[in-house]
């Protein structure tokens, strides 16, 4: 039985390890290429696994010549809005379905869960063609239809956080003549603070990765998002994949510092309701 | 629970607004542009014309160069009948002037303004072929040209009913991208599933790891797809990447290239990047469902002598069928709109063997401004996803009210 018991545990690790390395192995290989000089990512160079001459020329391109900062300066401030002016009404959304017993009810919830299944794609075009017209494209107005994607998800977690907490502290604060606004953000607000930066992060994660809302309405480089100004560096680096990793690299350090400091939040956020993507 | 009268409207107006503003709305109009045909870089196509309009701006240009060009050719003409017979046409372009004053844009256009316009050019025409036989006057060509404006103002309704979804039933691309976005999501979904309810597994028996293990899963799933797409462009890449001369040196594909270049080449490669990127997430919702499960259940099994097999197939998934449900679900959903992957990593190619519907609709809206068909793509996929979520929810009966 020990023996068998141990055996199973050397084939578990095994497996472990082998799934870390499937995960980590494309970081690793971009990391490493991206200190490969330019000559060095063709040939058999593009194998070795360590640089002969490792350089940081392709971070020097990428930073000074080739703006990935503006990128990465207007995902934060898209990706900060939308997450702060959803909270705030997907807070409210959410307390009320939470608390009070409300006709269509269960209608706005079934169209919340509808709104958030369908293909994002539907919206695009309407909503390019109101852009249009209205002159917002070109502009950080796009964190507006951004809420098609996170607010959804954003009063769905919150709802569920909301069930979470106990009824009684708002019925002693009511009866002491508190209006439901102050119960919100006075009792409510700080016994759900966990919960609302939870979704905070998945909200900020969710608009710091869209992509198909920034490239239709914002062909304007200057207002490229990462992901959309990363989209575009196939073509215009050609086959520098150096720089390209360089880029990818930089790029990834915020994520992976708010996947470092909050890993056990997002995963309470995504296990909370099924959520997508 | 409470009832409290209007109160709760308040608090949820911002996101009904929201909603409806940016959701329903937008919903309802590519529903609306599915019956015309609108196409937004064609002058005569680039509004939703239910019934026929006039270009008013191009009718008062075209008004402004007759009366200039007339009236300057006028002096080259000697003939007292002939210039009589300008006079005469200039009158009626002032009159029509007058009756259409202050008419700008694209408006509506009844029968007898139809009628009156269409007479107009008539004539003015008429008299600007009889003194082009007669005279060369300055501006007898340009004359010609400048007169077909008044034709040209003329915009017929472009409202096509539902002929585009007509075009829709034979249109061999878009079955292809229903098929290819289909395999796509089984394909992918599937291998997703297997290892995620794998990895779960082990997540919830490792002891020691299971940090690093969650900080690892959350990666792929956090970054951007877009730039996961390109880092996948760059393992697969035909000359420097590492995978696909792996592949390649292993036996797999006869030459490096084949696994973006072929057409099933670059499907298993879309699936795999799929795969790595969203496995992680689907552990994490099973591995939540699983730590739901009560242990004393597994004992039960174990007095009762359930093997290991057993204990998985009679305990382990009854009891996490809730959760595969729903994870399966948003999976499904989420793999049959893909866009930003196989927009980075293939584009759709090689000739469209890896052309997904949401690939297919904006490459129809946004490279040849087609709305109108783009949109009957998008209703397309709309019916699909709908009805992937039906069979979820009432034939499976996927419970996703739960917890609210």
């Amino acid at each position: 039985m020990t023996k068998s018991k141990h055996q199973w545990n050397i084939l578990v690790g095994a497996l472990i390890l082998v799934f870390l390395f499937g995960m980590i192995f494309p970081f690793f290989w971009i990391l490493i290429t991206s200190f490969k000089p330019d000559g060095e990512v063709f040939g058999n160079g593009a194998f070795r696994i360590f640089a002969q001459h490792p350089t940081l020329h392709a971070y020097y391109e990428v930073l000074f010549n080739k703006d990935i900062l503006v990128s990465v300066k207007n995902s934060f401030i898209v990706a900060t809005t939308t997450t702060v002016y959803i909270i705030v009404i997907a807070t409210l959304a959410a307390y009320a379905i939470s608390r009070f017993h409300f006709w269509g009810k269960n209608l706005l919830l079934g169209l919340i869960l509808a709104v958030s299944m369908f293909p994002q794609m539907i919206v695009v075009g309407p909503v390019y063609n109101m852009f249009l017209h209205l002159h917002l494209t070109n502009s950080y107005a796009v964190v507006l239809p951004y809420s098609t994607i996170t607010l959804p998800i954003a009063v769905w977690i919150l709802v569920t956080h909301f069930n979470e907490i106990p009824l009684a502290l708002e019925e002693s604060a009511k009866i002491d003549g508190a209006t439901p606004i102050q119960i919100l953000y006075k009792i409510v607000f700080p016994l759900a603070a966990p919960g609302v930066f939870t979704t905070a992060i998945i909200v900020f994660i969710a608009a710091w990765n869209e992509f198909l809302l920034t490239i239709t309405l914002n062909s304007d480089a200057d207002y490229h998002t990462v992901p959309v100004a990363i989209s575009f560096l196939r073509t215009q680096f050609q086959i520098l994949w150096s720089e390209v990793s360089a880029a990818t690299i930089i790029v990834t350090i915020p994520t992976l510092i708010i996947v470092l400091l909050f890993q056990k939040k997002i995963v309470s956020g995504l296990t909370s309701g099924g959520v997508k993507e | 629970m409470k009832k409290s009268g209007w109160q709760p409207l308040w608090f949820i107006l911002p996101t009904l607004i929201f909603i409806a503003v940016f959701s329903l709305w937008p919903i309802i109009q590519s529903f609306t542009y599915t019956f015309f045909d609108y196409q937004l870089n064609n002058q005569q196509k680039s509004g939703l014309y239910l019934s026929d309009r006039y270009n008013y701006d191009l009718f008062n240009e075209t008004q402004t160069y007759v009366k200039l060009f007339m009236t300057e050719d006028r002096s080259h003409i000697t003939n007292p009948a002939d210039q009589n017979r300008v006079d005469k046409v200039l009158s009626q372009v002032d009159k029509a002037q007058q009756e259409f004053k202050g008419k700008t844009k694209i408006q509506k256009i009844s029968n007898s303004e139809k009628r009156d316009i269409t007479k107009l050019y008539q004539n003015v025409s008429s008299v600007i072929n009889q003194i082009n036989a007669k005279y060369k006057t300055p501006n007898g060509k340009n004359l010609t040209q400048v007169i077909k404006g008044y034709k040209q103002s003329f915009i017929q309704s472009n409202f096509i009913g539902l002929k585009g979804y007509a075009q829709a039933l034979t249109d061999a691309r878009l079955g292809n991208a229903l098929w290819k976005t289909t395999l796509f999501t089984v394909v992918s979904v599937f291998i997703e599933f297997v290892l995620g309810l794998f990895l779960a597994m082990i997540m919830n028996k490792a002891i020691r790891g299971q940090g690093i293990i969650r900080t690892t899963s959350l990666i792929p799933w956090a970054i951007p797809t877009a730039v996961a797409a390109l880092m996948w462009s760059y393992l697969y890449d035909g000359s420097s990447g590492i995978i696909a001369n792996f592949f390649h040196s292993i036996g797999l594909i006869g030459n490096p290239s084949d696994l973006l270049l072929s057409e099933t080449g670059a499907m298993i490669s879309t699936i795999i990047a799929d795969v790595w990127k969203t496995t992680p997430y689907m552990a994490i919702l099973l591995l939540a469902g699983l730590q739901n499960i009560p242990e004393s259940i597994y004992e039960a099994a174990d007095i009762d002598g359930a093997s290991r097999v057993q204990r998985f197939f009679r305990v382990t998934l009854p009891m996490l069928k809730p959760a595969i449900l729903v994870a399966l679900l948003f999976r499904t959903l989420d793999a049959f709109r893909v866009f930003d992957l196989i927009y980075v990593l293939t584009n759709g190619g090689p000739g469209g063997a890896t052309e997904t519907l949401s690939l297919y609709s904006y490459k129809t809206m946004f490279g040849q401004t087609n709305f109108g068909y783009g949109s009957v793509i998008v209703m397309v996929m709309f019916v699909c996803v709908a009805v992937i979520a039906t069979i979820f929810v009432k034939v499976l009966g996927t419970n996703l009210m739960d917890k609210n």
